[in-house]
C-alpha cells in the first residue's frame, strides 16, 4: 500500500516526531511484510526485497535493506534512513522518491539519505560516526505519483556534485 | 505417530511436485512408511507424476467429507514398499477442502505412516492455507532465479506466521556451470536472502523430464545425479549428517578417473 502525502498527512498528523515514539522490530521483514509507524522504526535484522517500511520519522535497519523504505512519511523533510547495508529497491523521503542508482554507494556497505537542499542525498555512513567522502546527490524519479518532489524543480543535475543521471528516463 | 512435511514454492513451475514424487520414494527407499498428500487440487498432478493415475478411485475431497474412508483413497504405489498415495480431485477446486479437514486427514494419516507429505499448490491462497493446515514441518522449494526466490521468501514469511518455524530449503534446477560463469544465482546469495538452513541442491538433469514424463521416479536410479541428490535429501530429513555434494563433479567416468589419478 502506498499512500498519497494527503493520505498521508491525515493518516498520521504532521507533528514532531519525538525520541520516544520509536518501535524496535526484531525479526527479518520478508517479502510482502509491511510495516507502518507514527515515529521512529529500527530492525534488528534484514529487509528483504518486496518488503515495506513507512515511518513518519526515521528509519533504522541494523541489517540490510533492501525493500522500499519512506521516511519521513507525511512530510517530515528532516526525516532519514540509516541502514548497515543500504541497497534498498526504492527510497522515500517525506515526498521524495529516489532509485538509488548503482553508482552512488559500494553495495554491502552502511548508508545514510537524507534530504538536503531539496534533494535527497546519500552518504557512505561510517559506524564510527563520521562520514567519509563527498555525498552524491540522487536523481529523483521524475513520475513519482502524487509526490511532485522539490528537488526535481531545483534540479539535482544543476547543482552538479557528482549527480547520477539517467538519461533513459 | 508420524511427522506431517508440506512441500511449498510460492511460484509455480520450480519443482514441488518431483520432489514430493522422489523425496516421498526416498524415504520409502529406506524402509518407512510414507504418505504422499497431493493438496493441489483441481490442477493435480501428483499422480501423474508417479505413474498411478489410473488407479485412483477415491480422492482427498472424498475422504474430506466422510464419502469414504482414507484406506479406500490411498493408492499403494507397488514399485516402493511402504510409499501411498492419497490424490486430489480433478473436478472440483480449492473451496473444496476446508483447513480444519486437510488438519483432520492428516491427524489420521500420522497414525499410520511414519511421513506425511503434502504436495502444495503454487500460490499463497486458499489451496496454499489448506495445505500448510495440518503441517507440522516445512520444506520450500526454489530454484536459482530472482522471481523464485522472491516467492520463496514470501511463502517463508507466511509459513512463519502460520507457526511453521524454520522451514528448510530445497534449490533445484542448478546449473553449475552457469553458477560457476557468474550467470546464475549462486547457493550463498540464495541463503544469503532467505537466511533459512539448505536441506538439500539438485542440479539440472535431463533425467528427471525422461522419468517424470514415464511417471517414474529419478531417486532410485544410481547413475542419476539428481537422483543421488534426492536420496541425500531423504537422508538429511531421518537425521543423517550428509554434506552437500559436490555439484562440480562430472558424472562421466573417465573424467573422474582422471581426477582421482590427479590428471584432471
Amino acid at each position: 500500500m502506498t499512500l498519497g502525502p494527503e493520505q498521508m498527512a491525515s493518516e498520521f498528523r504532521l507533528a514532531k516526531v519525538e525520541d520516544h515514539q520509536t518501535i524496535l522490530v526484531q525479526r527479518t521483514l520478508r517479502s510482502g511484510q509491511s510495516i507502518f509507524y507514527a515515529g521512529n522504526i529500527i530492525v534488528l535484522g534484514d529487509v528483504n526485497p518486496g518488503a515495506e517500511i513507512v515511518a513518519t520519522g526515521d528509519v533504522i535497519v541494523i541489517g540490510k535493506m533492501k525493500g522500499t523504505v519512506h521516511a519521513g512519511a507525511g512530510g517530515n523533510e528532516g526525516a532519514m534512513v540509516v541502514a548497515f547495508r543500504f541497497e534498498p529497491t526504492q527510497l522515500r523521503i517525506a515526498g521524495h522518491v529516489a532509485r538509488p542508482a548503482e553508482e552512488t554507494l559500494p553495495p554491502g556497505k552502511p548508508g545514510l539519505a537524507r534530504i538536503v537542499d531539496g534533494a535527497v542525498v546519500i552518504e557512505a555512513f561510517s559506524l564510527t560516526g563520521d562520514r567519509k567522502g563527498p555525498p552524491s546527490v540522487l536523481q529523483t524519479l521524475p513520475n513519482a505519483p502524487g509526490m511532485e518532489s522539490k528537488a526535481r524543480r531545483t534540479g539535482a543535475k544543476r547543482r552538479n556534485r557528482g549527480a547520477v543521471s539517467d538519461k533513459a528516463r | 505417530m508420524g511427522e506431517v512435511i508440506v512441500i511449498t514454492s510460492g511460484k509455480g513451475g520450480v519443482g514441488k511436485t518431483t520432489a514430493t514424487a522422489n523425496i516421498g520414494a526416498g524415504l520409502a527407499l529406506r524402509g518407512y512408511k510414507v504418505a504422499l498428500v497431493d493438496a493441489d487440487i483441481g490442477l493435480r498432478n501428483l499422480d501423474v507424476v508417479l505413474g498411478l493415475e489410473n488407479r485412483i478411485v477415491y480422492d482427498l475431497v472424498d475422504v474430506a467429507h466422510g464419502h469414504c474412508r482414507l484406506k479406500q483413497a490411498l493408492i499403494k504405489d507397488k514399485r516402493f514398499e511402504g510409499l501411498h498415495l492419497l490424490p486430489a480431485a480433478q473436478t472440483k477446486d480449492k473451496t473444496a477442502v476446508k483447513p480444519e479437514q486437510m488438519k483432520e486427514v492428516c491427524l489420521q494419516l500420522k497414525e499410520e505412516f511414519d511421513y506425511v507429505i503434502i504436495d502444495c499448490p503454487a500460490g499463497i491462497e486458499q489451496g496454499f492455507k489448506n495445505a500448510i493446515a495440518g503441517a507440522e514441518k516445512a520444506i520450500v522449494v526454489t530454484t536459482p532465479e530472482v522471481s523464485a526466490v522472491r516467492d520463496a521468501d514470501r511463502v517463508i514469511g507466511l509459513l512463519e506466521a502460520a507457526e511453521l518455524r524454520e522451514p528448510k530449503l530445497v534449490i533445484n534446477r542448478l546449473r553449475p556451470k552457469m553458477v560457476r560463469q557468474g550467470d546464475m544465482m549462486n547457493i550463498e546469495d540464495i541463503i544469503e536472502i532467505l537466511a533459512v538452513d539448505l536441506l538439500g541442491v539438485i542440479p539440472e538433469d535431463e533425467q528427471i523430464i525422461v522419468t517424470t514424463n514415464r511417471g517414474d521416479t529419478v531417486v532410485q536410479d544410481q547413475r542419476s545425479r539428481s537422483g543421488e541428490a534426492f536420496r541425500n535429501i531423504a537422508r538429511r530429513i531421518l537425521g543423517e549428517p550428509v554434506p552437500l555434494m559436490d555439484l562440480e563433479r562430472d558424472g562421466n567416468l573417465f573424467t573422474r578417473l582422471r581426477k582421482i589419478i590427479g590428471l584432471g
